[in-house]
């Protein structure tokens, strides 16, 4: 199967595209950079630091110079994106523009701009700071981000194949079938096209070849145009597809994403002009574009003389154009043709660029000087092709501690011929030749030679570091590789070390002293994730798909104009619309509330009720069939975790509640404690099948009466009373329960029914001024009877007793969870409590209020609300009482100013609960 | 972190199905959690009984490599089971 991933809905084919204003034409097989490239831009990007002309360098998706701006998206390779799909592109910085950029006088103001110039300078007077980041935030970096981007959501994909390859070249693609010949599954994943990245020669045929045969084989996944992001534990290799985030969970990987050719670094080898030979061979071979009219070229290996070859075949078409010098080692001089001038043995020392820049030069490459045995040589030219060598590509092979994980081809042993890379690649795809690899990557013990270090010259163009920057950076004490890279950024940038690795190393290992150097000081950075840059929004594929639980009242809730909000995975109504109206429902009328996400559970089996005993703090056993009881649920360290009503139901066991966000997890902490005892109970989770509805108010009782025939007095159903009773003719769980204070009955029924249960009491209720209250009202409600809500007011270290609920904690039983923990608890003193405050004055404090006595600080008011009924603002509190009692005054401490309150006693609403047991 | 357990109900899935439940020695000691409680220790010193709760509820042996383990399959079935994992390479092994 061959699903190239490619799939994100396109634009249409465009024949052109907006550079800044110009229409650009576009070839069917144009990059952005090909495109550009042909319509004469020259200078790609302005870089990171210094504004210096950038132009197209690698052509591989490995330098930063032709990051650009591609339909708003910051920072494109744009060598890597098809032209065709793009409708927009521009550079990101430069100022007033990319081409005539006026910052580009910060190179020259460079002794004024030192390495960590920004440590070090602007720090005195500590106003100038703030000022500064501002300016260097602007100046510094690729350009400005967009903030109006649409908010895209990515999906994730799973795959578990066998085999995970990263990068289709020739090592790549053998390994991908020699593992589907074996009949395992196979992904292989690549950064482009497979293939499409190589000129003409014997490597596109080979891969060609190769991509043929990856048809007959169902059970390779090709993912195309799709980054390997980095390699972390399990092993999981996350890859950024155009449509979509692939998570990759394979049993072996094999990493074969070759190599880069060597970077140059001399000065003035940054310029516009200068390129590295595959890319110059694939602006010639695939895009027939000439890198210049005067060309100069390095070539140092048999494959850079066959993109020599390349080269000569394109300027050969282009009029005018023409290979002016090569610089070859004598080994390879016979490769040379006939007519082109060959300097053996010499090596580029410095480039030069066009002057009269103001003029309207673009500031390109006019010059070379070549070092060679017969001294120094000035050859004018505008272009200088580079082939000096390979460097692995091996960010992502170098991530791999532990895993499974094979190397193959050339990121292994750059420069192998295509036929090693084809047997490295069939015997990494082995089972048996797959090697955990233990602790960090392991460097091939024939270590490479490292580059010339050079004096002058950008080491890194990503973060602009200049080699005498490496110079200050040691000299200044920064004397390893990895303290380096952390104060210059060497190797931090987009291309993550895969130029500028090795001349770092080869710095350091220079000024530690040549052979006898400590190896510490010159291992290469430790590579980390992301090996390529990434998009947030793969990061954040498939979060954005929340899980949303809904009541079966939801529905009625939004035709009600409820205002919804989350809590834990449900949506609940905060209000609808009128928080004091749906406050004084409760307190005057009656008011329906949804509490169907409680957690909802029974309890049966022989050992139910010693099981629960064991379970709570409070007594079970003494709880008689149709009642109820307040119940804590304390940990094994006698912290609070949830609360919950205990309803007994007679022969079928216990109807045990928890609270919303406790519903999912107290079901493992049901479950691990009857297995851990050995108990023969049933637990059955109803909470989802179950649905409750909360009638609460003075006039409760009137409105259930209309509906039903069951005694609902206070001899029948009194406070703490469970019975089954029928509404509407629908048959529910009835529990006199007392959180908002007020006579209220609970209502549990099968959740399928919910709807016309709400809907018989929203028709019976008009007459008794019913309305529905949300989450607001009841916060407000519930605080007039000093109630907390654990995890609201309680933290993860809460006891009983200091949060006032001592009373709901029986330390005669002799064993319950947590009880060992509240003894030894109990002798450490108290310096802690949830303590009910008032506060008289016209407003309540605001939640997070710090609480102060006498000017010092001793804790934080968790819930706040101003009482209409009691014209004063009530709260719970944590307050520190390190000498025993707490205090009686406290002053709080918010936004808005200071309120005085004092320290009270609950519940401050109807405190004998007369209402309540109505 | 790609951890994958096998449930004995479901089958091999992806760690973020399931939550942690600790180690299987602090599982197996709540069962013993009444052997501390009063009642059923009279003659036991009652310090000692606090001190051994202490370090039942809090210590744990943190084990570098193979450790047997409990885990909820919350996105499953909904059960427990016990896993025995190598903390150091996280992987797996089936039994016990």
């Amino acid at each position: 199967m061959i699903a190239p991933d490619n799939g994100r809905p396109k634009a249409p084919k465009a024949s052109r595209l907006d550079f800044e204003g110009r229409a650009i034409p576009v070839a069917p097989d144009d990059t952005v950079a090909s495109a550009l490239y042909r319509a004469g831009v020259r200078i790609f990007s302005r870089s990171f630091k210094y504004h210096r002309r950038r132009g197209l360098y690698c052509l591989t998706g490995d330098c930063p110079n032709c990051l650009m701006t591609v339909d708003g998206e910051p920072a494109v390779r744009t060598c890597r994106t098809p032209a065709t799909e793009v409708r927009t592109v521009a550079r990101g910085s430069g100022w007033p523009s990319a081409g005539h950029d006026l910052l580009s006088i910060l190179w020259r103001l460079r002794a004024f701009l030192p390495v960590g110039f920004y440590y070090k300078s602007m720090i005195r007077p500590r106003w100038l700071w703030p000022l500064a980041e501002r300016v260097i935030r602007r100046v510094a970096g690729l350009g400005p981000i967009a903030r109006d981007l649409p908010v895209v959501n990515r999906e994730r994909l799973n795959h578990h194949p066998e085999l995970l390859v990263v990068g289709g070249g020739v090592a790549g693609l053998a390994a991908a079938l020699a593992a589907a010949q074996r009949g395992e599954t196979v992904v292989l994943a690549d950064e482009g096209v497979i293939g499409e990245g190589l000129a003409p020669g014997p490597a596109r045929a080979r891969v060609d070849a190769l991509r043929a045969q990856l048809r007959r084989h169902g059970s390779i996944t090709v993912l195309e145009r799709a980054l390997a992001i980095g390699l972390y534990q399990g092993p999981l290799v996350p890859i950024a597809g155009a449509d979509r985030l692939h998570l990759v969970h394979p049993a072996r990987i094999v990493v074969a994403t070759g190599a880069v050719e060597s970077h140059a670094v001399f000065p003035g080898s940054d310029l516009p002009g200068v390129f590295l030979a595959r890319g110059a061979a694939r602006l010639a071979g695939v895009h027939h574009l000439s890198p210049g009219r005067r060309i100069v070229m390095v070539a140092t290996s048999d494959e850079a003389m066959d993109h020599l070859d390349t080269l000569r075949a394109q300027v050969a078409r282009d009029a005018g154009a023409s290979v002016v010098a090569v610089v070859a080692p004598r080994a390879l001089a016979a490769r040379v043709p006939a007519g082109v001038e060959v300097l053996h043995d010499g090596a580029v020392v410095a480039a030069f660029g066009r002057r009269g820049v103001l003029a309207g030069s673009d500031g390109g490459l006019r010059a070379v000087v070549v070092a060679t045995g017969g001294g120094r040589r000035t050859i004018a030219c505008d272009a200088l092709v580079l082939g000096l060598g390979l460097e692995p590509r091996d960010g992502l092979l170098r991530q791999a501690v532990c895993e499974p994980v094979q190397g193959a081809g050339e990121v292994v042993s750059p420069g192998c011929t295509l036929a090693e890379a084809e047997a490295s690649g069939f015997a990494a795809a082995s089972p048996d030749s797959t090697i955990a690899v233990a602790g960090a990557f392991v460097w091939p013990a024939t270590e490479r030679a490292l580059p010339p270090v050079a004096s002058k010259g950008f080491v890194c163009l990503c973060e602009d570091v200049e080699a005498g920057e490496l110079a200050q950076a040691w000299d200044e004490g920064y004397r390893s590789t990895e303290l380096l890279k952390r104060y210059t950024t060497v190797t931090m940038g987009a291309c993550q070390g895969a130029l500028c690795q090795a001349h770092l190393r080869a710095f350091v290992g220079e000024r530690s002293g040549g052979a006898s150097r400590p190896t510490a000081v010159v291992r290469p950075t430790v590579a980390r994730p992301p090996a390529r840059p990434v998009r947030l929004e793969d990061l954040a594929a498939g979060v954005r798909v929340p899980l949303e639980y809904h009541t079966a009242l939801h529905s009625r809730h939004l035709a009600l104009g409820a205002t919804m909000e989350w809590t834990g995975a449900w949506k609940r109504p905060s209000h609808y619309g009128d928080v004091e109206g749906e406050y004084r429902a409760v307190r005057e009328n009656v008011s329906l509330m949804d509490v169907s996400t409680l957690g909802k559970y029974q309890i049966a089996g022989a050992d139910a009720m010693r099981f629960l005993e064991r379970l709570y703090p409070c007594h079970i056993a003494d709880l008689a069939p149709g009642r109820s009881r307040y119940a804590l649920l304390l940990n094994e360290a006698g912290y609070l975790f949830d609360d919950g009503l205990v309803c007994a139901l007679g022969d079928d066991g216990y109807y045990i509640t928890f609270t919303s966000s406790g519903a999912d997890a107290a079901e493992s902490w049901l479950r691990e404690w009857a297995e851990s005892w050995g108990y023969n109970v049933h637990i059955a989770n109803l909470t989802w099948s179950r649905s409750a509805i909360h009638v609460a108010g003075p006039r409760t009782r009137e409105l259930l009466a209309k509906l039903t025939d069951d005694p609902i007095d206070a001899a029948a159903l009194p406070y703490g009373g469970v019975s089954a009773i029928r509404v509407a003719g629908i048959a529910c769980r009835a529990i006199r329960v007392g959180f908002v204070g007020e006579l209220s009955i609970e209502l549990h029924l099968p959740t399928r029914l919910a709807p016309a249960l709400w809907d018989a009491l929203f028709a019976a209720g008009t007459e008794c001024g019913l309305r529905p209250h949300g989450l607001d009202a009841l916060k407000l409600l519930r605080l007039e009877k000093g109630h907390f809500i654990v995890g609201l007011d309680t933290d993860f270290d809460s006891t009983p007793a200091k949060v006032g609920a001592a009373w709901a904690v029986k330390m005669e039983k002799p064993d319950f969870v947590g009880r060992t923990a509240l003894e030894r608890l109990a002798k450490i003193p108290r310096e802690r409590s949830l303590l009910p405050l008032s506060f008289a004055g016209p407003r309540a404090p605001e939640e997070g209020a710090q609480l102060f006595v006498a000017g010092a600080h001793v804790g934080h008011i968790t819930s706040s609300r101003f009482s209409p009924l009691l014209g004063k603002g009530v709260a719970l509190g944590w307050v520190r009482h390190p000498e025993g009692s707490p205090p009686l005054a406290v002053t709080a401490r918010d936004t808005r100013g200071e309120v005085a309150g004092i320290v009270t006693r609950a519940p401050f609403y109807d405190p004998r609960g007369e209402r309540l047991r109505a | 972190m790609a951890l994958r357990l096998t449930c004995p109900n479901c089958g091999s899935r992806p760690h973020t199905e399931f939550w942690f439940g600790g180690e299987v020695e602090a599982h197996a000691a709540r069962a013993d959690s009444a052997a501390v409680a009063p009642a059923a220790r009279p003659e036991m010193n009652r310090e000692a009984v606090l001190e051994a709760d202490f370090a039942r509820v809090w210590l744990r042996k943190n084990s570098y490599g193979i450790q047997r383990e409990r885990w909820f399959h919350h996105a499953g079935c909904r059960r427990w089971h016990t896993a025995v994992r190598d903390t150091l390479t996280n992987e797996v092994h089936d039994r016990a």
